[in-house]
């Protein structure tokens, strides 16, 4: 099975090593640059972060002015939802929902080009905001208006958010159609619904929420721009428009996200966990059907992020009661993968902590969250340092830790080549500490009344302790990712990772039947699907064979 | 040998920052409540915690125990642990299980409720108005007094308070007197307090609302009744011209009027002007927010007069 098909299948490079990349419309190498960019512009929104962190280290810090750190906040926000998270796991959806369901390709190729291009522009475009006469959008990720009404933020930063966003909505609305339509048509022989790899699962529900919840955003983005450009009022209360209407919209799409950029991560951890505890997924029924719970739940819950709104208690009793409800599910898949471990044989590779380190992180963001859906307690601690701490132990001790178990786990089918573990293993611990150094003393902050989004404040004390605590955390954080990089250099640049064989981890999915990487059609042939878990099947049937 | 090494030096960090904690209030609750409402939901978050800290010491500390009991030490990756695939009733529990625990949890915070979003009936509750605006917090006494970051409050009274705001979204927030709300334009939010002892309360803006959004910082001065019935008759008018100064017009434009954001206005007459003062107050312009769109004239009055006196050092080289 070993065989090496790099040079039985060379790769065309008939337009050239750059052009074949820029013309291309294979789903590995866009999967690929989805990934490669998305880790660019996580670079870009980490340094935001940690000038936000090297400003608030001790009061009266004035290493950022107040105007620009409206504009760092709003681009880290910005650039970690709509540039990072979401993008880099439809990279992974990419690359491999094709092999996983053993199809040759996406069932739009050329739209899935356009969607990674398009992708890219709304990066830059974003990014050029930067440049706007008036200085970048600082309005907060979410840009409430009045605020971001032209009355109050002049000049042309915000449109040119409301313009990268508007481009990464259709970017993403075309990649979700994508997924739908190749999951539902384009599965090998055998592969049944209840066949389907869990990342499969996720990603169909994760495509499906997108298709559902963009166009809100593009809604309220284009009254926002109307408003701004076109001498409209839909939010300008003094002329008869509601700016609680933009709060509806807006966070209609804006809870779903959350749920978008979590549960394809929910897949990889439901892919790895088992691979890495030599078990098959403890409860695949309720692991799969939990996911299209959350998904349908969290079309809810969007008022949970106004209860201080003043909605009244009436409508924000449905809300707690919705957000309470989705704990289940999510309980649910957090109780299964811990029981897949037990009795296993626990391989801690890198994958593996950084996925037991999900389970670890995303349960303690889990739990405060709880606090923020009974509203009366939201009513004390929405706005304040709890929530940011809150939103980073689900998007980055959540989504993003299950991104680097993802791309570790990975790794050697996209790329040929195994990350280094001992450097895989200081990047997750680095990354573990400093990551609990940062946020957990915001819980805190957050209760001794510190606001989100104040560039400064005057307290002493317990306050500057947690924000230097906070802040040491973030640097041992960077250091970690520096190690990371380190890592992929060692790998893919000197070329000094390991060759990777068609199947290292001894995994289930059929992205691990062909070889590291795959040629570029990806499987000679492709096996009658029986199970869940037809690479393990597989290896059965070999093992019994005679010799 | 490196990963208890890493554990030991979380643990001690932990311990640290525990001690420094436990040393103040420590941020593990809630600020010390001190009104009925803020008390109230001090009380929902100790039941909330009481439940999630079970959870997570449960929760967590099966995946640690698991780790440790079934890590692979020297076994083959090739060897399986036992092919489990579910077990029904098991997972029907722990979906049970959550919802009950859920379902407790709300009727505690139903049961709490009550003490929280509504004020105590009181037969005549002190009915002030708070306005939001571009970067300070304008308050209205019933008998039409207004004062200036500073709210005035008699103790042990009910005091009703209607939430508005002129120009971008606000949020009101003194943490000891209870929770947030949203200051929204074209709209009323009401929130109330029951200070229960005589002293000072601070608190700021919780929703961004521009470049000065950090400097939006209110204060509540809860004082015995008599004190109040003379700060809102007579102090606060007096102080006001002072208040409105250093509490608006300073933010941007310096504690002399010497600049900083904002511009030189020291040696501008027009701060000196009625006439002249209140369109710009009224309007802004380029960069000014219009501060000034809900004031009164005896307001600009006193303003001007308080500038004249104190802040106005004449048309000078400094030019305006």
């Amino acid at each position: 099975m070993a065989v090496n098909t790099e040079t039985a299948y060379p790769v065309t490079w008939k337009n050239g090593r750059v052009a074949s990349w820029l013309v291309t419309v294979d789903h590995k190498r866009i999967g690929i640059m989805y990934i490669l960019t998305a880790l660019v512009f996580f670079a870009g929104g980490g340094v935001a972060a940690l000038l936000m962190r090297a400003q608030l280290a001790t009061p009266d810090e004035h290493i950022l002015t107040k105007n620009s750190y409206n504009e760092v906040l709003t681009f880290h926000g910005t650039s970690m939802i709509f540039l990072v998270v979401v993008p880099i796991l439809a990279g992974f959806a990419n690359y491999l929902v094709p092999l996983m369901i053993g199809a040759r390709d996406m069932a739009f190729p050329r739209l899935n080009a356009f969607s990674y291009w398009a992708y890219l522009l709304g990066g830059i475009v974003l990014y050029s905001g930067w440049f706007a006469s008036g200085g970048g959008a600082r309005a907060g990720w979410w840009s409430y208006p009045t605020l971001s009404e032209p009355r109050y933020s002049p000049g042309h930063g915000q449109d040119y958010w409301i313009l990268a966003l508007h481009i990464l909505t259709i970017s993403s609305l075309a990649g979700a159609i994508n997924f739908i339509v190749t999951i539902q048509n384009m599965r090998t022989r055998g592969m049944t619904w209840m066949r389907m790899p869990l990342f499969i699962w996720a990603i169909e529900t994760y495509a499906i929420l997108l298709v559902v919840v963009l166009p809100a955003l593009s809604a309220g983005l284009t009254m926002l721009l109307l408003d701004r450009r076109g001498y409209t009022h839909f939010f300008l209360p003094n002329q008869g428009g509601s700016q609680v209407l933009y709060q509806h919209v807006f966070w209609f799409f804006g809870h779903p996200e959350v749920y978008i950029m979590v549960l394809p991560v929910f897949g990889m951890i439901s892919e790895i966990i088992p691979v890495f505890s030599r078990k098959p997924i403890f409860g695949y029924k309720a692991v799969a059907f939990s996911t299209l719970g959350i998904a349908f739940f969290s079309l809810l819950v969007w008022a949970h992020h106004m209860f201080t709104a003043g909605l009244g208690v009436g409508l924000d009793s449905f809300f707690m009661i919705s957000s309470m409800i989705i704990a289940v599910p999510t309980g649910v898949k957090i109780l299964n993968w811990i029981a897949t471990t037990w009795r296993g044989n626990l391989r801690l590779d890198t994958p593996m902590l950084f996925a037991l380190g999900f389970i670890a992180l995303f349960t303690m963001g889990g739990l405060s969250g709880i606090f923020l859906a009974a509203f009366p307690i939201d009513w004390q601690v929405n706005d304040t340092y709890y929530v940011v701490a809150h939103l980073h132990y689900v998007l980055f001790g959540g989504s993003i830790m299950g991104i680097f178990a993802g791309l570790y786990y990975w790794w050697p089918k996209m790329f040929g080549r195994m990350l280094d573990e001992r450097l895989g293993k200081w990047h997750f611990w680095l990354t573990f500490v400093g990551f609990n150094l940062t946020f957990l003393p915001q819980h805190m902050l957050g209760l001794l009344g510190m606001v989100r989004r104040i560039y400064t404040y005057h307290h002493g004390g317990l306050w500057e302790a947690y924000n230097m605590i906070s802040t040491i955390g973030s640097g041992i954080m960077a250091a970690g990712m520096l190690v990371f990089a380190v890592n992929i250099w060692r790998t893919q640049v000197r070329h000094l990772g390991e060759r990777a064989v068609n199947d290292p981890w001894l995994a289930d999915t059929l992205e691990w039947y062909t070889t590291s990487p795959p040629p570029i059609y990806n499987f000679d042939t492709v096996p009658y699907v029986t199970s869940a878990r037809p690479l393990r099947d597989l290896r059965r049937q070999l093992a019994e064979e005679p010799a | 040998m490196r990963r208890k090494l890493t554990f030991g030096v979380v643990a001690l960090t932990a311990l640290a920052t525990a001690g420094v904690a436990a040393a103040a209030n420590g941020g593990f609750t809630p600020e010390t409540p001190h009104s009925p409402n803020a008390h109230n939901t001090n009380t929902a978050y100790y039941v909330v915690l009481g439940f999630t800290a079970a959870i997570f010491l449960l929760v967590e500390g099966a995946l640690v125990y698991f780790i440790w009991r079934y890590r692979g030490r020297n076994r083959a990756r090739t060897e399986e642990g036992p092919q489990l695939h579910g077990q029904t009733r098991l997972e029907i529990g722990w979906t049970v299980l959550p919802v009950v625990i859920l379902a407790i949890i709300g009727t505690v915070i139903f049961i709490e409720l009550p003490g929280i979003s509504n004020a105590p009936a009181s037969t005549n509750p002190i009915r002030i108005t708070v306005v939001g605006h571009q970067f300070y917090w304008e308050f209205e006494y019933p008998n039409g007094t207004r004062s200036i970051n500073e709210l005035h409050a008699p103790v042990d009274q009910v005091v009703d308070l209607a939430v508005r705001s002129g120009d971008v979204v606000h949020s009101w927030y003194i943490p000891q007197l209870g929770g947030k709300i949203q200051a929204i334009p074209g709209r009323t939010n009401h929130t109330w307090f029951k200070a229960d002892s005589i002293g000072t309360y601070y608190g700021q803006c919780a929703e961004l609302c521009g470049i000065f959004h950090e400097a939006m910082a209110a204060r509540v001065i809860v004082t015995s009744s008599a004190d109040y019935t003379t700060y809102t008759s007579r102090t606060a008018a007096a102080a006001l011209g002072k208040t409105e100064f250093t509490g608006v017009c300073a933010t941007c434009h310096g504690m002399q009027g010497n600049g900083g954001y904002g511009p030189v206005i020291s040696s501008n007459a027009q701060i000196t002007d009625p006439k002249t003062l209140t369109p710009l107050l009224r309007n802004g312009n380029k960069n000014m927010p219009p501060v000034g769109d809900t004031w009164t004239p005896a307001q600009i009055k006193a303003l001007t007069e308080y500038a004249k006196a104190h802040i106005y050092k004449g048309a000078s080289t400094s030019g305006g």
